[in-house]
Order: structure tokens, then sequence, then C-alpha cells
């Protein structure tokens, strides 16, 4: 069972964003998978909603991606056995956090993560009110993927990968705004 | 082709605010332009409506900004981009303004008599397309910092206020040309009467006519309704009803 999984709650992502994901995966990336799934659960109000996939995917090989991404091209295998997710200190400024759950996998149970955070999660976000990814450095192992993911740049796409993380930037995803992406999007 | 570019949400203000105003500039305005409008009312009257996301990270009149993006509002090279506030009155012919020429690294804005410390002024920017894209640029990296910077410095009295300066900054800091049209050419409508008295007298000792009485001067092109609560269609003036519609 190879899955593909995203995380849409509240009104800030719309279907049109959950669509486009699977548009993209399946045009251009070449990535073949059994399953796509949508987390759609809004316990916490916010990013940390993602760790629910800890707790409901528990077989297989999964592969989870943030809906702001622009994919553009064929990715390399993204799937891993062991739990990974991207390391962005190789393009940004150091930060609280060197790590980016824009892109996540892992292969059968990594049950121990929902199982850490869920009883203490106020706790938690408080402490990590930044978002996840601190939370993933400073409390459990993990590995990270090689330069896979850049981040998004507005004048041109980064011809060495042909995946981008838009960050800050993700209203460009916006109705009205066009650019070397909009190709790669679905149509509305 | 010239683009003239708005923001509405639902707010203090009513959807024709908008298709009034464009209205108001065909009827005073003899060059061809295409409407733009960032707007949570899709019913709003404008070329193009493109979605005002109330669920962003940017907030209120900050969404102007999004028009100095070349990528934004299907801008093409040699477009000429304005962007204006909605809460104005367009009150004798806007050639001179609409048409008011324009090259990089410019940009063109009212001209203002009243005392403030800025050389811009949100009610209008004419720029080149992309010319000016810092200014969204550098904004949207940290659009949380900058909409509450100005409040939280005590510059400006209200939240979210402050895009003026924020552009004023940007536009200065980049050796950009900030060129005023004649200040003559706007008036100013108050909400406090008292202000307003004032504001008249102030403009008949510059340019030697009221600003308006039971109609307004010929000198003047565009009645900007500035300050907080401040609207069009609650205020008792008479003479709007000539202009606005």
């Amino acid at each position: 069972m190879r899955r593909i999984i995203c995380c849409r709650f509240g009104n800030k992502f719309t279907q049109w964003h959950v669509d486009n994901l699977k548009h993209m995966i399946d045009t251009y990336s070449g990535i073949e998978y059994d399953k796509f799934e949508v987390i759609e659960g809004d316990l916490y109000g916010n990013w940390y909603n993602k760790f629910q996939m800890y707790d409901k995917f528990r077989d297989g090989d999964n592969l989870y991606f943030d809906l702001d991404m622009v994919i553009y091209g064929k990715l390399p295998n993204l799937f891993r056995s062991d739990f990974t997710l991207l390391d962005d200190t190789w393009w940004r400024e150091p930060a609280h956090t060197p790590l980016n759950s824009s892109i996540v996998s892992w292969s059968g149970s990594v049950h121990h993560i929902w199982e850490k955070f869920w009883p203490y999660a106020e706790d938690y976000m408080t402490k990590y009110s930044l978002g996840s990814d601190e939370w993933y450095y400073k409390e459990i192992e993990y590995e990270t993927y090689d330069r896979v993911c850049p981040k998004f740049s507005i004048k041109e796409s980064n011809p060495n990968y042909n995946v981008c993380t838009l960050g800050q930037l993700h209203h460009i995803m916006e109705e009205g705004w066009t650019g070397w992406w909009s190709p790669y999007f679905l149509e509305r | 082709m010239l683009k003239i570019c708005t923001v509405y949400y639902s707010d203090q203000y009513t959807p024709d605010y908008v298709g009034k105003l464009y209205d108001s500039i065909r009827r005073n305005c003899s060059i061809p332009f295409q409407s733009i409008c960032i707007s949570d009312d899709p019913s709003v009257e404008a070329d193009i409506v493109l979605p005002y996301n109330h669920y962003g990270d940017i907030k209120k009149h900050w969404h102007k900004l999004k028009f100095f993006s070349p990528n934004f509002g299907y801008q093409n090279p040699d477009d000429d981009i304005i962007i204006m506030d909605i809460d104005q009155v367009i009150t004798s012919n806007v050639d001179d303004l609409i048409g008011h020429p324009v090259q990089d690294k410019e940009l063109i804005t009212y001209g203002i008599w009243w005392k403030s410390i800025l050389k811009t002024n949100g009610g209008f920017y004419k720029f080149k397309s992309g010319s000016l894209a810092y200014v969204w640029d550098d904004f949207a990296k940290n659009p949380g910092y900058w909409q509450m910077h100005y409040y939280k410095d005590r510059i400006v009295h209200f939240p979210y206020y402050g895009e003026q300066n924020y552009v004023n900054w940007r536009a200065e800091e980049n050796g950009i040309k900030i060129i005023p049209t004649p200040e003559e050419w706007i008036g100013k409508c108050d909400i406090d009467k008292d202000e307003e008295i004032g504001d008249n007298r102030l403009y008949l000792e510059k340019f030697g006519d009221f600003m308006f009485l039971d109609g307004v001067s010929p000198n003047i092109k565009v009645v900007h309704f500035t300050g907080p609560g401040n609207t069009i269609h609650n205020n008792s003036n008479e003479w709007i009803k000539d202009y606005w519609k």
C-alpha cells in the first residue's frame, strides 16, 4: 500500500488546493501510489493537525505533502522507511528549527509520534508555538532528505529540482497571480 | 494597457462604491482602461474581480500592495498601473490625472495641501508595471509584521493603518522619484464638520476658491473621504449626489 497524504482544515485552503496537489502529483511527479488521503479533522486549529496522520496510517508506505507546493516535473523517489522530513538549512537562514515538514515520509507505523504528542498537546503547542517543525526537532528522532525541495522563487523555477515549497508566499496560489508556476496548477 | 485597481471588503463601505468610482472615472476620462478589483463581494462592478481572501495573511487595504507585483492582476510588461482607494468622488475631468505620464522608477501620487509627513498618498498611486515590485515582494516576506508595525510604533492611531507609510518608505529607500500631482486637484472631505470648515478655509487661502460649498470648486478633480469611519453614503453634503453615481 502506497499512500499520498495531505491535510486540509479550516478556511485557509479549499478543495481546489487538494485537487491541485493531486493534479500536480498525477500529471508531473511520476509518483505511483494506491490511495490519496486527506486529513480533515480540525483538532487544534493549526498545523499540529497533521499529527493525526501518524495515528491514522500505521502501515504501508506513506508520503505526505503540504498543499502550498509547486510540483513541476518528475520527482526522485521520496518514499522512505525511516521517518524522514526536509532539512531547510541549505537554503535559508538559521531559525528555531532546521526542519520543514512540507514533505514527510515513513513506512509502517510511527504511531509513537502521536502517542508522545496528544496527551500533552496543549503544553507542546504552547512550548513550540512557532509550529510543529520545532517539535520534531526537539522531541523525536528523525532522518532528513538530501536536497530535494528548495524554496519558491517568483522569478523563475529552479531547474535542478522539480518541487518547491511556497512558505510565506502561498498567496501566489490565489486567483489573479500568474507566473512560471501557473501552467502546472489545476485550472479553476 | 492602463489598469485601474481597487480593493473592496465588507466593512464600512457598500459594494456600489466600486462601480460608482469606475463609472465616474469613465464619465470624466477619455483614456481607455481596464478596471480590476479585489473584492469579497463578487457582485462589484469591475472588468475583473479577484477574490479577497479573508483567511490569508494579508489584511484590509494592505491587499492594495499586491498590484505592485507584476505577477498579480494579469499585468503585462508595458502596462501602466493605477491603484486607487474607493472612498473617492470624481468631480471633474481626470484625463490629466489618469493619463499622467510615468516612467520606470517613478511613483505618481496625489500632491496634498494639508499637513502630512509623507510624500505619498494611498488614495492614488501610478507606476509602470513591475518597476516597484519590491514594494510587494519585501512586504510579502513578513506581512504580519508590517501590517501592525506603524501602529505598534505609534506612528498611526489604528491597527492595520500605515500602508502609505510603508509605500513611502520603500519608495524613498529605493530612490524612486515620487511625483505629486498638482495639489489643487484633490479635495478632502472629513467626517468632522469643524475639520471640514478648516479644510475649506485652508484651500481658499492656498488656491483662491472654496474647496466645496453648495458645489465643488472646478479646480478639484477628486474628493477623498478621509479618516476612520468616514463614508460617502452617510455624508450630508448635497453636491455628492451630482457626482457619485
